[in-house]
């Protein structure tokens, strides 16, 4: 808890909810006024699959605008931390918050209806690990299908906010290119733009460099410090790049075995780290 | 051959039965395989295993013992006698469901899981990524499943002769009695239907190709060996 | 009209006759078409010009065209050249021919997902190709196809029911013939269809295992 506080003077640099609209923003900050509004907070969470527990009481606490990045070995449930996020999966116990607003339970402890939660959801955004661009769209047609048909943009507004992305992510020239044509990172850059086309203010991001080669990475990655650097969305990370981590990250938690066994900024853990099993990771990711 | 083809007006009527039987049978069991394949991939156990239960039942005895079954049977217990082509279609149409919902059960689940995670991240509800994500993609494996299904059941309108329905199995029996010409009556008999089924694989090949994940992997295809032309060229350009 | 038992019993005997002739022509069948669809498999591999063209041929004639057509042909038509055959004989010809050509699209499909590095295996083993071909390459493509050559044996088993139309006192022409004797349609169908129902029991659980086996 203490960590956490420290951490925030590093949240606060960066404006938070930049991208997110203000109306929202203000919105949070008077409904909760003496406790600080996370933008995403995990509450003791449990995850189990059958007698395998992914995650055990988990506490993860993302200031509005704050980048935390999770690493650990495989298999740690560092993905399922996002899937929960996503509510792509369910915590076997415990609660999720996003800007203060439960993911599972309405205020009376019954479980959220599905168009609450879908209106919650629609705060994060989330970037796979294998893309998932729509096979049979184009890459227009990819970035304006959910703005057009879950915020009701007309076509034309949609459009025009999809050829903003796709400046950013420099492949403005692909608007028509189907995703099969385009390279890995070139599908991954265009998926890190349909995420942005929905304008989150939590943005999750899957273990995006993993299936690409190591050469090609680097061009995502740099979309994702520009975007970092840019705006204030929050995001929340996994990835197994060290030193992307190190740069574009606020803070780094260390999973391993379903909790986090150690986290603070990115010098302490990269340089000082307390944990023994911090140190071995590290090591061992470094030294590959 | 002239004898028989004396009789074209019969031999049409009856072609024209078999063709209506079968696309009433073909278009009706899209549409029925769809609902049941759906079904099938309920969340709900009590109605996916209700329609499993109905698949398994409907498919053990063949077309033909349902055929007969609705047709004699069924009046007996309630007391109404069905139009042969109502019962011929009926039954063909379920048989063509229960086929079909195979095809579109498997097709749908072909669909990476990946599809309907990214859909909910962008916030599309069920209906929203099923009609605009999955089931687009899916027709790419559904709709050839279905062809083979279509000249399946293309073929079995051929017993729909057995409960008097004047189909051109029926009338060809009807011009061999009259012609004695048994050898040439069912030479083009079996021509006919030969044809006819080349066309519902035609039909269903042409469906293919509009396919919106077919036109996208068609047009990767066309860029991709369109850019290895380019490399040869700037190959033979550098050397 | 009201389900008869007493009549339901009388009839029992005809349809177990029935039943014996469906199981009888659907073992006979299933014999052939899945010899003979080898034969084609191997045929359509080894000669890949005539071979070919041959099998592509048989594929797309019985493809095309109803099995009850082809019984009626085959049934009416070789008479008039002097070949008398028994419906009996002719059914489980036509249906054996028909799916051997279905058999033998399935058995080319798991000869292709052979690797061919197990061909040059043999190769390298100088093995000489019918050893190549008895003991390595056929157990494999007879092994990968066995889920959907059984698919195959239950459609046989339903297209029985088509022999009635030639005379075969299969189940259905049994069933028919007592709802034509008697004018009481209800039993003899129905019974017929429960029958149906049970013998493909154990086909449903065969299945299910060999799909379960297979993955």
């Amino acid at each position: 808890m203490s960590r956490t506080t420290e951490l925030s003077s590093a949240g606060n640099r960066v404006n938070p909810g930049g991208v997110a609209s203000s109306e929202r923003k203000v919105d949070v900050s008077t409904s909760s006024k003496q406790e600080p509004v996370w933008a995403i907070e995990f509450k003791k969470i449990c995850k189990s699959f059958g007698a395998f527990r992914v995650l055990v009481d988990l506490d993860l606490k993302v200031q509005p605008g704050e980048k935390v990045t999770l690493i650990g070995p495989s298999g740690s449930g560092k993905t399922t931390v996002l899937r929960l996020a996503m509510t792509l999966a369910k915590p076997t116990s415990g609660d999720i918050r996003i800007f203060g607003e439960s993911i599972l339970f309405d205020q009376a402890g019954t479980l959220l209806s599905s168009a609450e939660e879908a209106r919650i959801r629609r705060r994060c955004g989330m970037v796979f690990q294998q893309f998932n661009l729509f096979p049979h769209l184009t890459v227009l047609q990819n970035l304006i299908l959910a703005p057009t048909t879950v915020l009701k943009q007309s076509k034309a507004e949609a459009k025009e906010s999809a050829l903003r992305y796709l400046r950013m992510v420099g492949l403005e020239g692909k608007v028509d290119a189907y995703p099969a044509q385009l390279s890995g990172g070139q599908q991954q850059r265009i998926a890190i733009a349909r995420a942005l086309v929905m304008k989150p203010e939590i943005l999750l991001l899957d273990e995006i460099t993993s299936a690409l080669d190591p050469e090609i990475a680097g061009e995502v990655l740099d979309v994702v410090r520009r975007i970092a650097r840019e705006s204030g969305v929050s995001m929340l990370i996994v990835t197994h790049e060290m030193r992307f981590a190190r740069e574009v990250s606020d803070r780094i938690a260390v999973f391993d075995g379903g909790r986090i066994i150690e986290q603070g900024t990115p010098e302490k853990i990269f340089i000082s780290p307390e944990s023994e099993r911090t140190r071995s990771f590290l090591q061992s990711v470094l030294n590959h | 051959m002239m004898a028989i083809l004396e009789y074209w007006p019969v031999l049409l009527k009856g072609l024209w039965i078999t063709v209506t039987v079968s696309l009433c049978t073909i278009i009706g069991g899209a549409i029925g395989a769809v609902i049941i394949g759906g079904l099938r991939l309920s969340s709900s156990t009590a109605v996916r295993v209700a329609t499993m239960v109905f698949v398994e039942l409907w498919r053990s005895p063949s077309a033909l013992v349902w055929l007969f079954w609705v047709y004699y049977a069924l009046p007996m217990v309630t007391g109404t006698r069905i139009n042969p082509l109502t019962a011929a279609i009926l039954v063909l149409l379920l048989e063509a469901s229960v086929y079909g919902s195979e095809v579109v059960r498997s097709g749908l689940e072909a669909v990476n899981r990946g599809q309907s995670d990214a859909c909910y991240a962008l916030g599309l509800n069920k209906s929203q990524s099923f009609i605009k994500v999955v089931l687009p993609q899916a027709l790419s494996q559904i709709v050839p499943g279905f062809g083979s299904m279509a000249r399946t059941m293309f073929k079995w309108t051929a017993i729909v002769s057995f409960i008097g329905v004047q189909d051109l199995l029926y009338v060809s029996q009807f011009v061999r009695a009259q012609t004695f010409e048994t050898t040439k009556v069912f030479l083009l008999l079996a021509v006919v239907y030969w044809i006819l089924c080349l066309g519902v694989a035609f039909a269903f090949r042409a469906l293919e190709q509009v396919l919106p994940l077919n036109r996208a992997l068609r047009a990767a295809q066309a860029s991709s060996s369109a850019s290895q032309l380019g490399d040869n060229v700037s190959a033979i350009g550098a050397a | 009209m009201t389900w008869d038992w007493n009549y339901a019993f009388e009839i029992m005997p005809d349809l177990l006759v029935g039943v014996w002739y469906t199981v009888v022509v659907t073992l006979a069948s299933s014999a052939i078409a899945l010899s003979l669809g080898l034969l084609l498999a191997i045929l359509e591999s080894v000669s890949t010009t005539f071979g070919r063209a041959f099998v592509r041929f048989w594929l797309e004639i019985f493809r095309g065209v109803p099995i009850l057509v082809l019984l009626y042909m085959a049934y009416y038509v070789l008479p008039e050249y002097g070949l008398n055959f028994s419906g009996m004989v002719i059914g489980i010809g036509v249906t054996g021919l028909v799916y051997a050509a279905y058999s033998s699209e399935v058995y080319r499909g798991s000869l292709i997902t052979i690797p061919p590095e197990l061909r040059d295996a043999c190769v390298a083993l100088s093995l000489s190709p019918s050893v190549t071909w008895l003991s390595v390459l056929i157990p494999l493509m007879v092994k990968r196809s066995i889920p959907a050559l059984l698919n195959y044996v239950v459609g046989m088993f339903r297209a029985t029911v088509f022999l009635f139309a030639i005379g075969v006192p299969v189940l259905m022409g049994e069933a028919q013939t007592a709802a034509d004797r008697s004018f009481r349609y209800l039993e003899p169908y129905t019974l017929a269809g429960c029958i149906f129902i049970l013998l493909n029991l154990p086909f449903i659980y065969i299945l299910s295992k060999a799909k379960a086996d297979h993955v």
